[in-house]
């Protein structure tokens, strides 16, 4: 068994042995979901170290650590044979995601130590979330892609719903229905896709990604086949196709306007699950449009990239100026969020090395980054059930060691060079600067309007870090709240660290990504702009 | 393969260990251990850096770049690479930021030694000089913009360096939130110059391979050996980098953090906002000239100058000892930017180089003032406020050296004969006066500002000096005395550094080595214009001679209050007001507007959906109980009816049977008959 199956199956197997021992051992579980996220991070990193970055080719040879194994095969008479396989593998940009995952679900397993009610239903459902997360990113076949996808949406509802504040059941549904909505279209796309690939050797149709990348494997005159130029309802289908899939990844990310499920969903959510929410399911919808979105469809892509561009700077400004009207400490991260994750849509909009390669750090930087502030933010609420920034003021003199490591995020996040998210910013803004002079799909005014965020970045977080932190300590809930502030202790400490000491690292010596990447990403450019 | 030793021979690694040292302070007090005060380490490590600083110094000076790079990153197949580029101007910043973080780190051992937190401070302030020393050696744009944001985060943690003052809190936001903008400025020429050259390696760009030199402008389009871009973005470019400059060197409109940073301890404004930080855009200025197009640098001087301005006459009515300070250094820093402006590189180099010496012994002098004012205001248990010049006078009698100092440092920035601001200041006006002469569009506007700001320069010194340390004393001064040894030797040493010999070269008059610092002693020198220094000498003689009269004489302070004009430029021409009804308010106006959307307009949106999906399925659950199920029961209950019906014929007996046999014959028989 290869590395990426055991990445995903241990957790599916701890996630049944749970399942199946009395609930009496329960409050041992955290234990046991903490070491497997330490197993997954140690296996991770020997498939970063073991990833060779100087290996580079086209289709299947560009993935390293494949495993291909048919699974479902269907003789459908007239229609061919159904066969579907478990077909996973990494490129450069999936195994960045992989460590990521990994790290991510160690932190949350460490932050799951809040969770005190029904123990074995919510790290069951934790474990499933886990094994599905490292599906999502290593899958090559379509179905098993879609399979892991969906298998997603299912524990992160009950793990809001359930485990979540007082509005959990309104959160989880709006959460639910959003990205249901999305990808429910796109299991028609697939099955369109389905219907027009071929596999070159077998000329079964097929579910496989990397097929559908090339055009030369798409029966001729099929309903996506390029040169076909059907169309659906009066667009071109393909077209309709990519727009059906960008939005059902766009939900995930989110952008704006289909992003009104992540302030709810993070609000409600427990600290975890809102940790695995900012860090790794916004990324599966940034990871998406790259790998089935653009991939799959660039000249659609390259059609609507002035649109995905778009999308991308209004994002930036509108989560930026939300954010700054917000009172909930965790609705101001959320915001945030978005607006961040709108330099990742510029990145990739502009089709060029240089902010794709943004867009993927600064995909990674925001899932170190996000962590690190909604564990931040769930810190305080475990201590005084409050996130209401008014409440708190002067919080540094009776906490400085949790003031410390908010400075650190909040500066991190506002794109400080010497961390993460100022490389990913500012290669984002660099290609799409650049776009214009190489391949004219943005125009410059979108850079510059981008570079805005970082200005409106900075006086949310410094507005933040003053009203709460500065100044004599005031508290809404008085003597009381006072006692219960205790400052960080070991087991926040150890989330913590590595978290702040990974920015720091990615933002001085970014080629630690950059070097995974880089023969991905020019392949990837080539594949769009041939 | 080099060796070691040969590493550390290179004086582009030894100034790279020069700027590592203080980040060493940073590292150590941040990490480890949480006793000691960490003075001992922060003293040590700044002797040594500004030791190698030294070396380096005199192993560079006029010897010809050293350019020194290892690979950074690769993005795609374009290399980065991180180094170091040093010259003649790189290692005069050095040496310059590094004398004077020593000497502020030895009056802050004592300024500071009282201060719970002053491990914190040392970190921070090891931050900062590790940030300046990084900035003015750096090779390229991107490593230039790292240094520069680090130096505006350790400003932002030095000013709110007592994070229980509201008032600190709020300046260091400002700090920050203002450099931004002009970070965003920096940023785009970043992407312009990136997009244009495909490096930000300045030796590339303006040394020895000439690519900037290379590009044309033609038909317009701007034209490099890699990209091309319409002209307009050259300018853009170049405004970018202005933009960044203004925010870093507190240039009218965005200098009004500046003010506010005195809200930290006096030795960081010494430090950071007056000495260093302030200049680092003056620094980028020269450091990327080639890159101002005529419209850029025309503006670029019409700023400098209206700051000049602007910022003397607020000086003149402050009545805060630091604000005084702090306007006055909007004000040079004008001067400065002036000059680049005007080409005059060297010149503004002279300046800042002048300026940070006089300029940190006024706030040096300014911190002992504050000091030992406070102390007795606090033994007498007041409440007067010790930063206050109304409650100072007559104190050069119990502080005569930190009293000569000052004035010595007054003298310098006033630019009186035999100080050093005589040339440096004299050079700009010079310069700017030429330029004007050569053919401007501005006619004498220019020389107009920079010659008024200087005679207000003049005024506003002279009336700090003779408000603090002649006339009467406001409050009783019994115990305001000298500061202990350790603050004081910085000053002498500052104060040493103030005269014009430290600067004298071997040039003709109106010289100085300092002037080598961007083409060897090739700048223009003007005899026709002489008078200049002469009238100027004479004007702020009898400037001097007038303030003398207003605030020693008739202590002018006391007037009751200051007429509408005078307030007016108190509160800095009142543009925080216009800042915040023309920028804050409409931003935090349109964020609620976005939130209004969120929360009214797309969750509306989505609320109506789900409303409308409950209706539909209510309607289909209507559908489905009264018609379908409607339809079914009538079908179940019709058959059971009828069914109940026709049992009722099964009765079981005999006799009604033969009645139905006979009746339904009968039926038939009728039927038949009629059909």
């Amino acid at each position: 068994m290869g590395i990426l199956s055991l990445l995903i199956l241990l957790p599916l197997v701890v996630g049944a042995v749970m399942l199946l021992v009395p609930g009496k051992w329960a409050s041992s579980f955290k234990y046991l979901a903490l070491g497997t996220a330490a197993a997954q991070v140690v296996l991770s990193l020997f498939a970063y170290a073991g990833f060779n970055e100087k290996v580079a080719g086209t289709g299947v040879n560009g993935y390293q650590f494949v495993e291909q194994a048919s699974w479902i095969r269907l003789d459908l008479g007239a229609a061919g044979r159904l066969s579907i396989d478990y077909f996973i593998g990494v490129d450069g940009i999936s195994i960045l995601f992989l460590v990521l995952s990994a790290i991510v679900f160690f932190v949350a397993a460490l932050a799951s130590w809040e969770i005190t009610k029904n123990l074995k239903g919510y790290f069951v459902l934790f474990m499933l979330l886990d094994a599905a997360i490292f599906g999502v990113f290593t899958a090559l076949d379509f179905f098993l892609f879609y399979l892991f996808y969906e298998l997603m949406l299912l524990p992160v509802y009950f793990l809001i719903g359930m485990w979540g504040g007082v509005r959990r059941e309104y959160a989880a549904i709006k959460f639910f229905l959003y990205t249901l909505f999305g990808s429910v279209f796109m299991l028609l796309v697939i099955l369109g896709l389905y219907f027009s690939v071929q596999d070159p050797v077998t000329g079964d149709h097929t579910f496989n990604m990397l097929h559908a990348m090339d055009p030369a494997n798409y029966t001729a005159g099929s309903l996506f086949s390029p040169g076909s130029g059907q169309l659906l309802f009066g667009i071109p289908a393909r077209l309709l196709a990519f727009i059906v899939v960008f939005i059902a990844f766009a939900i995930k990310v989110p952008v704006v306007p289909l992003h009104t499920w992540l302030p709810d969903a993070h609000v409600e959510a427990p600290t975890p699950v809102s940790i695995i929410l900012a860090g790794l399911l916004l990324k599966v919808g940034g990871y998406g449009i790259i790998r089935v979105a653009y991939s799959i469809f660039p000249e659609a892509a390259l059609q609507s990239s002035w649109w995905v561009g778009l999308i991308g700077v209004v994002s930036i400004l509108y989560g930026a100026l939300n954010a700054l009207a917000q009172r909930d400490l965790k609705r101001l991260i959320a915001y945030s969020s978005v607006s961040h994750m709108g330099f990742v849509l510029l990145g990739i909009a502009s089709v060029t090395v240089e902010g794709i390669s943004g867009a993927i750090l600064q995909m990674i930087s925001h899932g170190i980054l996000s962590v690190m502030l909604f564990f931040l933010a769930g810190v305080l609420y475990t201590r005084v059930h409050d996130r209401e920034i008014a409440n708190f003021r002067g919080l540094s003199l009776i906490l400085p060691r949790y003031t410390a490591f908010v400075l650190i995020a909040f500066f991190a996040s506002l794109g400080l060079p010497g961390f993460s998210a100022f490389i990913g910013e500012a290669f984002s803004l660099i290609g799409a600067f650049k776009s214009a002079s190489e391949n004219a799909l943005l125009p410059r005014w979108m850079a510059v309007c981008g570079s805005v965020g970082i200005l409106l970045s900075a006086a949310y977080f410094l507005w933040t870090l003053q009203r709460m932190f500065f100044g004599q300590t005031r508290l809404m809930g008085g003597d009381a709240w006072r006692d219960r502030l205790t400052d960080l202790d070991l087991r926040e400490r150890s989330a913590l660290v590595p978290l702040a000491a990974l920015a720091i690292v990615l933002g001085i010596f970014p080629h630690l990504a950059f070097d995974k990447l880089n023969a991905s990403v020019l392949n990837l450019v080539n594949h769009l702009i041939p | 393969m080099e060796s070691l030793a040969e590493i550390f021979r290179n004086p582009a690694v030894l100034a790279l260990i020069a700027a590592g040292l203080p980040l060493l302070t940073f590292l150590e007090l941040t990490l480890f251990g949480k006793r000691a005060t960490g003075t001992a380490a922060a003293l040590s490590y700044s002797w040594l850096s500004f030791l190698v600083a030294v070396y380096v110094f005199f192993s560079v000076w006029n010897t010809g770049d050293i350019h020194y790079q290892v690979n950074w990153f690769t993005i795609g197949s374009v290399s980065f690479k991180a180094g170091m580029l040093l010259n003649n101007l790189s290692v005069l910043m050095q040496l310059l930021v590094s004398l004077i973080a020593l000497l502020v780190h030895c009056y802050s051992a004592a300024y500071m030694k009282n201060d719970p937190n002053l491990r914190r401070y040392w970190a921070y302030l090891g931050l900062f000089c590790f940030a300046m020393m990084t900035l003015v050696i750096a090779d390229n744009l991107l490593l230039v913009y790292f240094a520069w944001e680090l130096v505006g985060v350790s400003s932002y943690l030095l000013i709110g360096f007592w994070t229980t003052r509201e008032a600190a809190a709020q300046a260091a936001k400002k700090a920050f939130i203002v450099n931004r903008i002009g970070d965003i400025g920096f940023l785009t020429a970043i992407l312009i110059l990136y997009t244009q050259f495909h490096t930000l390696d300045l030796d590339h760009l303006f040394g020895g391979r000439h690519l900037f030199a290379g590009s044309v402008i033609t038909g317009g389009q701007w034209i490099t050996s890699v990209g091309q871009l319409p002209a307009v973005w050259l300018t853009v470019a170049g405004a970018g980098l202005l933009l960044g400059a203004m925010a870093k060197s507190a240039q009218f409109p965005l200098h009004i953090w500046l003010p506010d940073a005195m809200e930290g301890p006096t030795p960081v404004s010494s430090l950071i906002h007056a000495a260093t930080m302030v200049a680092a855009g003056v620094f980028l200025l020269v450091r990327v000239f080639p890159v101002f197009t005529p419209v850029v640098l025309e503006a670029m001087a019409v700023i400098g100058g209206l700051t000049a301005f602007f910022a003397a006459t607020c000086a003149l009515v402050q009545y805060d000892l630091k604000r005084i300070l702090a306007w006055s250094t909007v004000s040079q820093l004008g001067l400065m930017i002036l000059a680049v402006g005007t080409g005059a590189r060297a010149q503004a180099i002279f300046h800042l180089a002048t300026h940070a010496f006089f300029k940190c012994l006024l706030f040096l002098c300014a911190g002992a003032v504050i000091h030992a004012v406070q102390h007795q205001i606090h033994q007498d248990g007041g409440d007067r406020d010790p930063q206050d010049i109304r409650n100072m006078g007559g104190l050069l009698k119990k502080m005569p050296v930190t009293g000569a100092w000052m004035i010595l440092a007054a003298a310098a920035l006033t630019g009186l004969p035999l100080t050093s601001g005589f040339f440096s200041k004299d050079g700009i006006l010079i310069a700017v006066f030429a330029w004007s002469a050569n053919g401007s569009s501005l006619g004498l506007l220019l020389p107009f500002l920079a010659f008024t700001s200087s005679l207000m320069t003049a005024f506003y010194s002279a009336r700090l000096i003779f408000s603090v340390f002649f006339g009467e004393e406001q409050v009783s001064a019994a115990g305001v005395r000298d500061p202990e040894p350790l603050m004081r030797w910085p000053m002498i040493v500052l104060g040493l550094c103030t005269l014009y010999p430290v600067f004298l070269g071997l040039l003709p008059a109106g010289a100085s080595w300092v002037l080598d610092v961007t083409e060897k002693a090739g700048v223009a020198d003007h005899p026709d214009l002489y008078w200049i220094p002469y009238a100027l000498t004479i004007a702020n003689v009898l400037v001097i001679a007038a303030a003398w009269q207003l605030y020693v004489k008739r202590r002018a302070h006391a007037a009751p209050a200051l007429r509408p004009a005078g307030l007016f430029l108190l509160e800095g021409w009142r543009l925080n007001a216009v800042y915040h009804s023309l920028v804050i308010s409409p931003v935090m106006q349109l964020s609620r507007v976005t939130v209004f959307v969120d929360r009214v307009v797309l969750d509306g949106f989505v609320h109506f959906a789900a409303a409308s999906g409950l209706v539909a399925a209510r309607l289909s659950g209507w559908f489905d109980r009264v018609v379908i199920d409607g339809l079914v029961e009538f079908t179940a209950t019709g058959s059971r009816s009828i069914g109940n019906f026709a049992r009722k014929f099964q009765s079981g007996r005999i006799q009604h049977y033969l009645i139905f046999a006979l009746g339904a014959l009968l039926l038939c028989l009728i039927l038949s008959y009629f059909t």
